[in-house]
């Protein structure tokens, strides 16, 4: 299993290739086979649905209703009002929050992307000594659970006084490991040395040849990595949480749980939490779904070698 | 190709020098919090003040200050209740050095572990000795400390007994005098409703549990000389424990944590009837089951012995001046205000912040009224003969929350099967000292 | 042929930044987190007015980290979490990857896509809405099964592991199917016709032909949810409120976080950090060589 497949995800991954799709017809399963894979999925899709169906029904209700009524079906809908008091509970710091969020992931992970780029780049297209163990350590940080390291994180960076700002969340959020890792397995195989050295023979500089050939060959890894990232920070929680006090720099997810934390005392929190909740996952739903298939080039190249 | 280089070099000289900060304070031993960077206000000086709170009503408080106050205004920012994430917030951001606010309130038993990490500023220094007068006795006791003041008094929770009163004269129950009628109310709740109880027992609300302990003579903390005497595995915690224990095995009350929807959904559908509670429950009752309006009564907690009445007080708050804080005296000045001025407490009484720490703010106030959601009953009188009942020299320890996170671990583990309620108390007594040997103090057995 | 010391110029420049960041967010809060650890405290005067230094203390805090029976049993839980979490999770999303791969191309996408789409939800939200479908008298699903004469609690401490196992789950079995879909649609058909004609049924085509190619995304996959298996934090944390079986060292990671922001006991949690990472070292590094002994075994 040492092989390197051969990188497709040049291939745009909406249809199956030809030969495949004739495959699948001379194959073609037989019906009862057929009627109970079809049964299994539609069971699966049922369960994976579920809470999100919830959550759309939930967020239409009064704060009554959400107690009062039966969970999965519409009762008294206003939707429109909840979703206006979820915008301007607070003067509107639902909206900070998801700028926050939004600048968080965004930026942490397209400086994340960059740097992984070249750092994977450079451990695969270039000889020196340690290599092969700085790849390691590298690898050792994949392994690592972020969760042990935002502790001392916190500590460190309170010293430094940059703890409750912007930068306490942002910083650590440009390191991935795991995107170096993506990136070397990548450049191993889709970057030719060949190109390489014409380059260089036609006296580009090593960084002209990064920046115009190298990356634009890497670009399918490069966009898994930045997907990869943006998620893993946008749904990240215990670095905002213990970095961050004050609610203006709140990403979403903290800013939820502060609103859900204190509806005890203001039950009317509830039904913010809810429609907050909606509005935060619809448009990561969204574009999860719609770039979906970005998620398959480059992890495949990284898993063909793990 | 040099000129690529020189630019690497720049940006890497950037990071190398950002790296190189983190290194440097990071190694640093010295673990000196930013310096106090207060000073004093000019006459005329437009300052603003944050407040972190979580009182319902203290907003309206606050704008009446700062209607009042244009060149101390005072900015209000609602966090999390202290157990429930609030007080996390104040310590990192204490340790952060930065980002912790002016004011904050801190309940009771919290105060002296703010104190113990230095994030408390010493009021006595501005003059706080002289409102002393203000407050009743032992809740000022509750925040002075050596020498210092470290937090001005706000509110106490006496404790009672909430009951439906519609559903306990139907099924021909009068509220529970004694513990022992308690059970016996307990045990007919459950044979005319087979979907109502009394009351949970909230496991992982060892505040709530203190209380009861509280009232039935522990004193759990106290100190001789510069040693902490820790005495949680004394004979009255055990008595209330055992007694909770044999509740919760004999099915009479629920094992739901309380201030949950689960537990506010029981309340408004009557399957929970009946709640020990302090006096700013009220506002809890009312804010959340509001369908229950004029059903409730209150009545005096219930008694271990017949003899005198000993009530117990469960919760309270402080305002207090937060390490950092620029305008100390302006704080300061503040927290006397919002606590003691007629119409500041009203207004936090109607938000149902509790007991006043204001001494004779009663008469007159909001309290001193007839409660519709209490079907007229003048509730209050109940908790003024509470207040008057209640062990005053109680004092907490610099490591109270973990006490109560042992307890409720116990709690938790004993109804989940494993060993019993007392069990849990002797295990918190055990840990609890050495929470304090852990934190560089001398600790011994009461 | 280019020098190896201009090869090595370029390299450096390529990796600075990186390693620079990574020296900064995770080499040293290592190194950070072991000397925290091993400092404590001393104070004079019963609230420490009279003075606090702090002073070495060796072992001690790893000490009082593993005698403390609740983050032992925070430590086993998680371990049992996973033993049960971690095959789970595979296996189902080894079944998804399978079954979008035999059912009939139309619908393929949509049950794709449904499966992935909780990959979306950050776990705090995601443990919010569960809490919702947990709760008793809240929850429509306890609401059916009541209604159909069953009575269940989600939140005791018999079942709330596994309502967070749920959770966890639900977020992330979608993700891993994708990662092994990819490695599936890279099965080169040929091999499938060959399997074919050998006259192998569908069963053993997965048996045979699939499963042994798809072995490194499942390696991949399961290494991944070792590590994210063993962070477990926010899940609990969120349901905490609602359940009274969870307490505040339910997970090693909630410990640390308690012990740091709730008891200020920053030496202790660096140790309990400390010990997380290097179990969780520990088992993907162990699991990688087992893998990797079989294959050589071969």
């Amino acid at each position: 299993m040492t092989t390197l497949v051969e990188p497709h995800a040049t291939r745009s991954g909406g249809s199956p290739a030809p030969a495949e799709a004739a495959r699948r017809r001379r194959l073609g399963p037989e019906l009862h086979w057929r009627i109970l894979v079809v049964g299994l999925l539609t069971v699966f899709a049922v369960y994976f649905l579920l809470p999100v169906y919830w959550l759309v029904v939930a967020s239409t209700k009064s704060t009554d209703q959400l107690f009062g009524s039966f969970g999965l079906w519409f009762s008294e809908p206003r939707l429109i009002d909840n979703l206006r008091n979820v915008l301007t509970h607070d003067d509107g710091i639902y909206l900070r929050w998801a700028v926050n969020s939004v600048l968080y992931a965004g930026v942490g992970s397209a400086v994340a992307t960059l740097i992984s780029a070249m750092a994977g780049y450079a451990l695969a297209k270039y000889r020196f000594r340690g290599r092969e163990a700085l790849f390691n350590l590298i690898l050792a940080g994949v392994l690592i659970p972020g969760t042990a390291l935002a502790l001392p994180l916190y500590l460190m960076i309170s010293k430094v006084g940059m703890a409750n700002t912007y930068w306490a969340v942002l910083l650590p959020s440009m390191v991935s490991p795991f995107g170096v890792y993506l990136c070397r397995m990548y450049a191993a195989t889709a970057v030719p040395d060949s190109i390489l050295e014409s380059a260089r023979m036609d006296g580009a500089s090593e960084r002209r040849i990064f920046t115009t050939l190298a990356v634009r060959i890497m670009s399918p890894a490069l966009v898994t990595v930045f997907l990869f990232q943006f998620v893993g920070i946008w749904n990240n929680y215990f670095l905002p949480l213990v970095m961050l006090s004050d609610p203006a720099l709140y990403p979403i997810t903290l800013g939820l749980t502060s609103w859900q934390s204190f509806a005890d005392r203001q039950p009317e929190l509830y039904q913010l939490t809810v429609g907050g909740a909606l509005l935060s996952v619809l448009p990561l739903m969204v574009a999860i779904v719609v770039l979906q298939r970005f998620w398959r080039g480059g992890l495949t190249e990284g898993s063909v070698k793990a | 190709m040099r000129r690529t280089r020189g630019r690497w070099r720049g940006r890497t000289a950037l990071l190398f020098g950002l790296v190189l900060a983190v290194v440097i304070a990071g190694c640093s031993s010295g673990s000196d919090p930013a310096s106090t960077g207060e000073s004093a206000r000019k006459p005329g000086e437009k300052i603003t003040l944050t407040f972190w709170s979580w009182v319902p009503g203290v907003d309206k408080a606050v704008d009446l200050w700062n209607s009042e106050n244009p060149e101390v205004q005072v900015k209000l920012e609602k966090i999390p209740a202290g157990n429930s994430g609030g007080y996390a917030k104040m310590y990192s951001a204490l340790e952060a050095g930065t980002g912790a606010p002016d004011l904050a309130q801190i309940e009771y038993q919290e105060l002296p572990g703010f104190l113990l990490e230095g994030g408390l500023v010493d009021l006595a220094k501005y003059g706080a000795k002289d409102d002393a007068g203000k407050f009743v006795e032992w809740q000022w006791r509750q925040v002075a400390f050596g020498d210092g003041v470290y937090a001005i008094p706000q509110a106490s929770g006496p404790m009672a007994f909430f009951y439906r009163q519609d559903l306990f004269s139907r099924w021909g129950i009068e509220p529970p005098k004694t513990w022992d009628e308690f059970r016996q109310a307990a045990q007919t709740i459950r044979a005319k409703d087979p979907k109502a109880y009394i009351s949970t027992f909230p496991p992982g609300n060892a505040g709530w549990f203190a209380g009861l302990a509280w009232q039935a003579g522990a004193k759990w903390f106290g100190v001789e000389g510069d040693t902490w005497i820790v005495n949680i595995n004394s004979p009255e915690t055990r008595k209330v424990a055992e007694y909770w224990d044999g509740l919760v095995r004999d099915k009479l009350v629920k094992t739901d944590p309380d201030f949950q929807n689960g537990w506010y959904k029981d309340l408004q559908e009557g399957a929970i009837v009946g709640w020990v509670s302090a006096q700013w429950g009220d506002a809890i009752l009312a804010g959340n089951a509001p369908q229950t309006a004029g059903k409730w009564r209150v009545a005096p907690i219930p008694q271990w012995d017949t003899g005198s009445f000993v009530s117990a007080n469960w919760g309270g708050s402080t305002t207090a001046v937060l390490k950092g804080a620029k305008y100390p005296k302006e704080a300061k000045d503040f927290a006397v205000w919002l606590n003691t001025d007629p119409e500041s407490v009203d207004l936090l009484i109607q938000g149902g912040y509790g007991w006043p720490a204001a001494k004779d703010a009663l008469s007159g106030s909001a309290l001193d009224k007839p409660y519709d959601f209490f079907g007229g009953q003048k509730i209050n009188d109940v908790f003024a003969e509470a207040d008057k009942a209640i062990d005053q020299d109680w004092t907490w320890i610099p490591t109270t929350a973990a006490t109560y996170q042992h307890l409720g671990d116990g709690f938790q583990k004993a109804i989940a099967g494993q060993g019993t309620f007392v069990d849990a108390v002797e295990a918190a007594q055990v840990k609890t000292e050495a929470d304090l040997k852990a934190k560089g103090l001398k600790v011994k057995a009461g | 042929m280019r020098s190896r010391r201009s090869d090595r110029a370029a390299a450096a420049g390529f990796l600075a930044p990186f390693l620079l960041l990574f020296t900064a967010f995770f080499a040293l809060p290592i190194g950070y987190a072991v000397y925290q650890s091993l400092l404590a405290v001393e104070r004079i005067g019963p609230l420490g007015l009279g003075g606090s230094r702090t002073v070495f203390a060796g072992l001690s805090n790893y000490r009082a980290a593993l005698t403390d029976d609740a983050f032992l049993d925070s430590i086993t839980r998680v371990l049992l979490y996973a033993v049960v979490q971690v095959p789970l999770m595979i296996g189902l999303a080894t079944i998804l990857a399978l079954l979008l791969d035999a059912a009939a191309a139309r619908g393929v996408p949509f049950f794709r896509s449904a499966y992935f789409l909780p990959y979306g939800v950050p776990g705090v939200i995601a443990s919010i809405l569960w809490g919702f479908l947990y709760v008793p008298g809240v929850s429509p699903i306890i609401d059916l099964l009541d209604a159909a004469g069953l009575t269940v609690n989600l939140l005791d401490s018999g079942s709330v592991l596994w309502s967070i196992a749920n959770i966890v789950t639900w977020e992330f079995a979608g993700y891993n199917m994708l990662v092994i879909v990819a490695q599936l649609k890279a099965i080169n058909s040929e091999l499938y016709e060959a399997a074919r004609i050998d006259g192998a049924d569908a069963w053993q085509v997965i048996r045979h032909v699939k499963l042994p190619l798809i072995r490194p995304a499942i390696v991949l996959t399961t290494v991944f949810t070792i590590i994210g298996t063993l962070q477990l934090f926010a899940e609990p944390l969120v349901l905490r409120p609602t359940s009274t079986a969870i307490n505040t060292s339910y997970t090693p990671n909630l410990a640390a976080y308690t012990q740091a922001f709730v008891n200020n006991n920053y030496s202790l949690a660096a140790a309990q950090s400390v010990i997380l990472a290097v179990a969780a070292c520990v088992l993907s590094f162990g699991f990688l060589r087992l893998v990797g002994r079989r294959e050589d075994d071969r």
